[in-house]
């Protein structure tokens, strides 16, 4: 008796120590955290519009993030838009409800600050006070849509798809028609050296400039890569190219309308990431016609 | 076994030679095999290990006396898996940059089984001075493996080295997939074993 009390107590006050260290060690690192994952998005984001730091993104660019909700009454099941609204001179927050066949239901104000919306705790606490139970709602996905001025520039669209080991995690920036401005893999657990290698500026940079009608017919195709496509492909990065720009536009004009070539021993991962960006911009052009449709038609302030 | 008496260049070289982890103990070979694809995967999977070794090794030879003998195994896997959350977190929050390469391997090593047993072997009966010595010694023993692995496998495999191209072509790319890493360790090991035998030869002839 006397021994499992030892064992206990000993247990007990190591597993107390034990969670002590790490709950202080997370309090004191998790903002730092957090404000690297959001400078990392925020670089992927400006990269993929073609802006870095020797070419800084203009301070007339804004980013608007859009999200997407499903709701769920019962059986019924409707979408929720949380946008970016003129609100009072500023950004607000409003959220629209809308059915599955692209009608208008509803819209309600949120009480939700600009710079609380990425936070996606925040954002449940304010839909939370928006829809009434036994309504519930889940979160489906977010947009980015970028402008510059009164233009748009360009959505930047993070999402996944399986992958031949994990889920891929990526970026795609879209020009205002669907043509793809860039595709950047943000995380991966492919074969180093296999299909790992789609994080390569010869495979992903295939992707960039690809027209919306393009995509929707874009197959993977079993060939090597020709090496002055390949030599194209990796002088994509604005660095200085050994390659004139004429002869670029050459070679770019030829490969413009062509397949994606797959990686070599990783036919798996190269249709993955082709049939999974066909998917995300799909899917996205439907969507976001349908909700400029709604937006438009019943005059709501939105600032994308 | 009592205390060591090795000095601590002793303490590191035997962890580094005599008692390398994965080529002489055989331990830990699941990243040895899984991992060790790249130069750079294996140098970042192996000071993750060096970090989480010294500190693991130093904590135990301190609390050792406060450790009741029956359950010193949950408390060696709550030390590792303490120190590793702190680092990974410590990392992830200060040093984005190498978080973003050694994010995926940090949250591994929980498992790992050179640092219990390390643990078990020598830093619940030494001094925290030689732990942690001994830490080093073990670490750079696994580091050193990890990397002769993966410059074997990524220079056969992929034809670079630190993801520089050095040869140009890929000679065999059968060494980056998983079934590769066990001949590569097989033949090191052999290696290994190789030069100590006629080390001691040379020894006793002299």
């Amino acid at each position: 008796m006397k021994q499992i009390i030892r064992i206990t107590v000993g247990l007990t006050i190591s597993c107390l120590i034990a969670a002590l260290v790490m709950g202080s060690v997370f309090v004191i690192t998790d903002k730092a955290k957090r404000h690297n994952e959001h400078v990392n998005v925020q670089q992927t984001m400006l990269g993929l519009l073609g802006y870095s730091t020797s070419h800084p993104a203009p301070p007339e660019l804004k980013l608007y993030s859009i999200y997407r909700y499903i709701f769920t009454d019962g059986n019924v099941n409707t979408l929720g838009y949380v946008l970016p609204v003129l609100k009072g001179g500023g950004v607000g927050y409003q959220l629209m409800e809308m059915d599955l066949d692209g009608g208008f239901v509803a819209q309600y104000p949120l009480d939700l600050a600009p710079e609380d919306a990425s936070e996606s705790a925040e954002r449940s606490a304010a839909l939370r006070k928006a829809i009434k139970p036994p309504k519930t709602f889940s979160y489906a996905d977010a947009t980015i849509v970028a402008k510059l001025g009164e233009k748009r520039l360009a959505y930047l669209l993070p999402g996944e798809f399986p992958g031949f080991k994990t889920f891929i995690h990526v970026m795609l920036a879209l020009d205002p028609s669907f043509e793809i401005l860039g595709l950047e893999i943000t995380e991966q657990e492919e074969d180093p050296g296999l299909g790992a290698e789609i994080k390569q500026d010869y495979f992903k940079n295939q992707f960039k400039g690809k027209s919306f009608k393009k995509i929707k017919e874009l197959h993977v195709v079993k060939e090597p890569l020709p090496e002055e496509y390949k030599a194209y492909l990796e002088s994509q990065k604005g660095k200085e190219s050994p390659i004139p720009k004429a002869e670029l536009d050459v070679i770019r004009s030829r490969y413009q309308d062509k397949d994606i070539y797959a990686l070599t021993g990783a036919t798996i991962s190269s249709k993955a990431v082709t049939d999974g960006v066909k998917n995300m911009v799909a899917k996205f052009a439907y969507r976001i016609n349908r909700l400029d449709k709604v937006i438009s038609a019943r005059n709501i302030p939105a600032v994308f | 076994m009592p205390a060591t008496t090795k000095t601590n260049f002793q303490l590191v070289s035997n962890g580094i030679l005599n008692e390398n982890p994965i080529f002489r103990l055989a331990l830990s070979m699941c990243p040895a095999v899984g991992i060790s694809t790249t130069v750079m995967n294996g140098l970042m999977l192996g000071i993750a290990v060096l970090f989480v070794q010294v500190f693991s090794s130093c904590t135990i030879a301190a609390i050792k006396n406060y450790i009741h003998p029956r359950i010193r195994i949950p408390t060696y896997t709550l030390t590792i898996a303490t120190w590793v959350t702190v680092i990974d977190l410590v990392l992830a929050a200060y040093v984005p940059a190498a978080y973003k390469e050694m994010g995926i391997f940090v949250k591994l090593i929980v498992a790992f089984a050179i640092i219990t047993m390390r643990l078990e072997t020598f830093a619940c009966k030494n001094t925290v001075s030689a732990s942690f010595w001994d830490g080093i010694g073990m670490g750079f023993g696994f580091m050193f493996g990890m990397v002769a692995l993966g410059f074997v496998r990524e220079l056969l495999g992929m034809g670079t080295l630190l993801g520089y191209d050095v040869l140009g072509f890929r000679p065999l790319l059968f060494f980056v997939l998983p079934a590769a890493g066990f001949f590569c360790v097989g033949i090191m090991m052999a290696l290994f074993n190789y030069v100590e035998i006629v080390y001691n030869r040379k020894k006793r002839a002299r």
